[in-house]
């Protein structure tokens, strides 16, 4: 139980920059704001006293639209409004039915992992009008990944799985260990991961394996070092002037980050020199700004992408209150081909201040040192015959933990 | 000096002299009509965009001081303060562990108006420097300490906002010229607000919530700091930087710095993040590894036996709670 405590308070510390981001920044389903049709109305889009297009603001989404085309509507590019609202009151209901603590089967490692699902991930933005936010392909969907990326995937795949083959995930045949099965623990727990762990998969139930042997066995989002380019959620404040543009992006958990653009012809930083955020390089083309970006981090990831990340985003001020983000998204190593993904950015009032521009994950990180703590806590304890054996106790990849939805059934995410 | 600051700091200097050769000295004068090239203005207001830094060693230690022999010291053969040696976390590093001298940065007779409390604090600090700086832990650094880092910081000025990016942990604040509301918390990076006196810019700063300190002598603050800046252009490439800084529950009256900051001039001058969150993580977590990195080396190699006791209430989350 003692280890319980401390995660859950090493959860919640975490989270705690999360509910008061959420707090501000999402209206909940069935507010009015970002219903369609309320929207201000939008004059034409403004220039810098250079000549240049005026960037300048706080912004942010104002609807949800799923970056990838979920199966069902394969042949469908938008919503109608009455699908639109059939959806929103469908994913409230979901939602509200998690929040109840009802659905859970109490005690469960799920129940626990997703314990502050119920108080922080059930606000949700309105259902948008795009079935994908990917426009290319145009079935909506990321491109195939290449034959090596698959591989690569499947051996981390294994490595995750041998170590929740002694746990309750496999035991119960949970969705979190599809492809593996029960068994005894893992001589795979003492090995070295094949390859440098980043990021959990989505919804796997926090953490990025079944271990917490140190810091880096937790993953970047754990490390409050989650953030990534491109970013389609939370808000960006954007100032701007001739040569440079500067975007400080709030995001994620407390985690967010900076950015200045040049506005320059130069050449890409030397190769030599790798940056999480990538190496930006500015010019206008029209009313838009179009960034090039290169040089990323063997260790920054997006979609698995890492070292080999390119980048072109195009920034367009549409009218007063719109900016349209479209970014084409690159890496021969990773998928088969190109891919581009667009969506829409809404202003905000500037004298609200609506960003809470102190990314602080880390200095107010007691999570981790809960989490090590904890599984160092359940080793003295199996040590000394009154406990579990850590083998049989899921720290990571447990399921149970996307946004208020289940992982499968009808309460899944219906845009998933 | 760390290895890091060689390449830029001794760019940054020769940059700077000859930046500041051709206009003359103006310290102490804020009259810019006395430089022989014309200041660049944007929107009619002086031009600070562009990436900068400042080449002092106010970093170390607010106040004047001589050199010494290491980051931490510890009682050599003598039994005096000058004949300190380099202590077990840096002396392996050699020469390049140790602390260079300074002029001093504090304005006035060079000497910080701490109440009796607030300097014994302050002297405590500066005794347990690793186990209590939050730049030693990645944190947020705060204003102004963040002003004269040993790393450069970018200046974006927009209409009715200036945004400063800064490389030491992707640190940023945002300077409101116009009406803004007041953060949701108190903050480690204050709330600033901005205004133009003549063509000085003028930011009070404020809404901190005490966890930073000035530089690594441990000087320090309370949550009631309140700053105002005042940032001079007085050649294309200089900033004269002032801050007049006052906290009631620590200071007995108000106090001043200033510093120049120059322009990083490199044609091709970007910034490179420091994004120190991992590099802290061996020092904040390495404790509590299931397999410890650190270990007592062997055989012929050198074997640095650390000995970092953190004493009571120092503890990671002790200090921070403070």
């Amino acid at each position: 139980m003692r280890r319980r405590f401390l995660e859950a308070l090493g959860v919640a510390a975490v989270i705690m920059a999360v509910v008061l981001l959420l707090k501000s920044a999402r209206a909940p389903v069935g507010a009015q704001a970002g219903q369609p049709g309320t929207a201000a109305k939008a004059g034409p889009a403004p220039t810098t006293p250079s000549g240049d297009p005026d960037l300048q603001g706080i912004w942010t989404r104002d609807s949800d639209e799923p970056l990838q085309r979920p199966a069902k509507y394969a042949s469908k590019e938008t919503f109608t409004d009455e699908e639109r609202a059939a959806l929103d009151k469908q994913i409230a209901e979901i939602v509200g039915r998690e929040a109840s603590e009802e659905r859970r089967q109490r005690g469960t490692e799920q129940d626990v992992g997703g314990a502050y699902n119920a108080a922080v991930f059930t606000s949700h933005l309105r259902t948008g009008r795009r079935t994908s936010m990917i426009i290319d392909p145009p079935d909506g969907r990321i491109p195939a990944i290449t034959a090596e990326e698959q591989k690569k995937r499947n051996e981390l795949r294994e490595y995750s799985l041998a170590l929740l083959q002694a746990t309750d995930v496999c035991k119960n045949k949970l969705p979190a260990c599809a492809g593996g099965k029960y068994g005894p623990p893992s001589p795979r727990r003492a090995e070295t991961p094949p390859y440098y762990i980043m990021n959990a998969v989505v919804g796997s139930g926090g953490g990025a394996i079944s271990r917490s042997d140190g810091p880096e066995d937790r993953g970047h989002g754990e490390r409050c070092m989650a953030a990534a380019l491109p970013d389609f959620g939370g808000f960006r404040r954007i100032v701007q002037s001739r040569d440079q543009v500067s975007m400080l992006y709030d995001v994620g958990q407390g985690q967010g980050w900076i950015r200045v653009i040049p506005i320059t012809q130069a050449p890409h930083v030397a190769k030599n020199v790798r940056l999480w955020w990538g190496d930006s390089r500015g010019r206008w083309e029209g009313k838009t700004l179009v960034v090039d970006v290169t040089n990323f981090s063997p260790k920054s990831n997006f979609q698995g992408s890492h070292e080999n990340l390119h980048l072109v985003e195009r920034w367009e001020r549409l009218d007063s209150e719109t900016i349209k983000y479209t970014v084409t998204i690159e890496d021969a190593t990773v998928w088969t081909k190109p891919w581009t993904v667009t969506h829409e950015l809404k202003k905000q009032k500037d004298e609200d201040n609506r960003i809470y521009s102190e990314p602080r994950c880390h200095e107010g990180n007691y999570g981790m040192a809960g989490l090590l703590v904890g599984a160092r806590e359940l080793e003295r304890a199996f040590a000394a015959g009154r406990g579990p054996n850590p083998a049989t106790q899921c720290l990571g990849g447990c399921g149970g933990f996307a946004g208020g939805f289940a992982d499968e059934g009808a309460d899944a995410n219906p845009l998933r | 000096m760390p290895t890091r600051f060689k390449g830029s700091t001794v760019g940054g200097v020769i940059v700077a002299i000859v930046a500041a050769g051709g206009i003359g000295w103006l310290w102490g004068t804020r009259t810019a009509g006395a430089t022989t090239r014309p200041i660049p203005t944007v929107g009619g207001k002086p031009d600070f965009n562009g990436i900068w830094q400042a080449n002092n060693e106010a970093y170390w230690d607010l106040q004047a001081h001589s050199a010494r022999a290491g980051m931490v010291t510890q009682r050599g053969v003598y039994p005096y303060e000058y004949a300190q040696v380099a202590a077990a976390p840096v002396v392996a590093l050699g020469a390049a562990a140790g602390v260079p001298a300074s002029i001093g940065v504090v304005e006035g007779d060079g000497e910080i108006p701490y109440k009796p409390e607030a300097a014994a604090m302050k002297r405590e600090n500066g005794e347990h420097w690793i186990d209590r700086d939050p730049e030693l832990k990645c944190y947020l650094p705060g204003i102004p300490r963040a002003m004269y880092m040993p790393y450069p910081f970018q200046i974006v000025q927009g209409g009715n906002k200036i945004q400063m990016a800064y490389a030491f942990t992707n640190a940023s604040r945002v300077i409101h010229l116009d009406k803004s509301a007041g953060p949701p918390d108190d903050t480690y990076m204050g709330h600033s607000v901005g205004r133009w006196e003549g063509d000085t810019l003028v930011v009070e700063v404020s809404d901190f919530n005490g966890k930073n300190w000035f530089d690594r002598a441990g000087n320090f603050h309370s949550d009631a700091l309140h700053l105002v800046e005042r940032f001079t252009l007085l050649a294309p490439n200089v900033i004269r930087y002032e801050v007049t800084i006052q906290d009631p529950k620590v200071f007995t009256r108000p106090w001043r710095i200033s510093m120049p900051i120059y322009r990083r001039m490199e044609p091709n001058m970007q910034l490179l993040e420091y994004r120190c969150v991992e590099f802290a993580e061996e020092f904040l977590f390495g404790n509590l590894r299931k397999q410890p990195l650190v270990k007592h080396w062997e055989g012929e190699t050198m074997i640095v036996d650390i000995t970092r006791k953190t004493p009571p209430g120092d503890k990671l989350y002790e200090w921070y709670r403070r």
